[in-house]
């Protein structure tokens, strides 16, 4: 019965601090690990819901390494805990996947972003991205570059690592009503034209027509 | 997107047991759940109900729409219909995959339901064959998608992202050769 309460209080105790609820921040979670599986770009970093749920995983484990075990509620709680935490590395390690994949453009990004803009990475993305460029130049250089005549030596992994390419499809579930989304037409022979998306209809269009909804979460991508 | 992870998500879905022990209140991160009490159905996960029937603690509802007479009013329609008919659950065909796999001892019916929901599957993602194939042929760029669902979608989706990638990728290269390299992968 003591267990009951010391996980109960705890519980709603962390989600008074913040505005959202326990149960909005795992959905939040959720959003941003399917939007980031799908976006072929780096999307804005996260780590506000990031480091939410981790201290709600580590406050609920803490809980549990005092209650009895071998308790049926406590075999629910490690089973939450599991899938919580396979949506979180599974979103970080996504993040991850396109920081190796982009790096120079992801730290080009970085650099030109203004004072007041948020951040597109986490610090320890940031110090991730950098780490791995250097790496990468280091060894282009000593295996290859270096015995190369000199005029060739010259590396710029900016024009070295392909973009990501913004001109792909992608699904995409409506969550806030849009009017007039201009489409670019596939070939010079049609005209472009404009759609309403109503709240819960489904798209197929190119990421870069709506890129800015992605960001604004007036869209969710599938 | 890998199956199992749209399986994974479907696991999120509310489902009615009924439990044969009792239990307190359960405060998950993602909400509460119960009391339960030994005959009285309660809503829970559907991953919480598959382990509690796996361990023989819980006899499972099947929901409302899995059932023989409204599986085939859904069949029939969706062979009518041109365009794809609302599906009863946003996750109708992991909801009857899991729940027959490891609980078709409460459903009754479940070979009959297993056909009909194969069926529906079937002529659905026939459609989508079809509206995919005209979305090539017209070079549209927007499409919209009304009542698939998401496993739907993912079992195209891969394949035909990246097929639109490469013909665009051709494309743009013929009408301007400058442009194309910027699009090289």
């Amino acid at each position: 019965m003591e267990d009951d309460l010391a996980l109960s209080d705890e519980a709603s105790d962390a989600g008074s601090e913040e505005v959202l609820t326990p149960a909005e921040l795992i959905n939040k979670l959720e959003e941003a690990w399917l939007n980031e599986k799908f976006a072929p770009e780096l999307l804005e970093s996260k780590s506000e819901i990031v480091e939410c749920v981790m201290e709600q995983l580590n406050h609920m484990e803490q809980n549990l390494q005092r209650a009895r075990q071998g308790d049926l509620k406590i075999s629910f709680h490690h089973m939450e805990i599991e899938r919580i935490r396979f949506m979180l590395s599974s979103y970080l390690r996504s993040r991850l996947h396109k920081i190796e994949k982009f790096f120079p453009h992801v730290l080009e990004k970085e650099k030109a972003r203004g004072e007041g803009e948020p951040p597109h990475l986490s610090p320890e993305e940031f110090a991730f991205a950098k780490e791995y460029m250097a790496n990468t130049e280091a060894l282009l250089k000593n295996v290859g570059l270096r015995h190369m005549p000199p005029n060739l030596q010259t590396l710029d992994l900016i024009k070295c690592v392909p973009k990501p390419n913004l001109d792909s499809f992608v699904f995409l579930r409506v969550k806030e009503e849009q009017q007039s989304i201009l489409v670019e037409p596939e070939t010079d022979a049609q005209s472009e034209y404009a759609i309403d998306m109503e709240v819960g209809s489904q798209h197929l269009i190119r990421y870069r027509t709506i890129a800015p909804l992605v960001a604004s979460g007036a869209v969710k991508l599938i | 997107m890998d199956a199992s992870e749209v399986e994974f998500l479907a696991e999120k879905e509310m489902v009615t047991v009924i439990p044969n022990f009792s239990l307190d209140k359960v405060y998950l991160i993602g909400g509460d759940l119960g009391p339960f009490n030994p005959g009285l159905p309660v809503q829970v996960p559907l991953w919480m109900a598959i382990n509690l029937k796996q361990r023989q603690k819980c006899r499972i509802v099947p929901p409302e729409w899995m059932d023989v007479e409204k599986l085939e009013q859904i069949r029939d329609t969706e062979r009518r219909e041109e365009t794809f008919t609302p599906m009863p659950n946003p996750h109708y065909m992991e909801l009857t995959k899991l729940l027959l796999n490891h609980a078709s001892d409460n459903i009754p019916k479940a070979d009959e339901i297993r056909t009909l929901v194969k069926d529906t599957w079937d002529t659905r993602i026939a459609k989508l064959r079809l509206s995919a194939d005209s979305f090539v042929r017209e070079q549209e760029a927007h499409a919209k998608l009304d009542n698939l669902t998401l496993m739907e979608i993912n079992t195209i989706s891969t394949f035909f992202t990246e097929s639109l990638n490469h013909m665009y990728k051709l494309r743009t290269s013929l009408q301007t050769p400058e442009d194309g390299q910027t699009q090289e992968y």
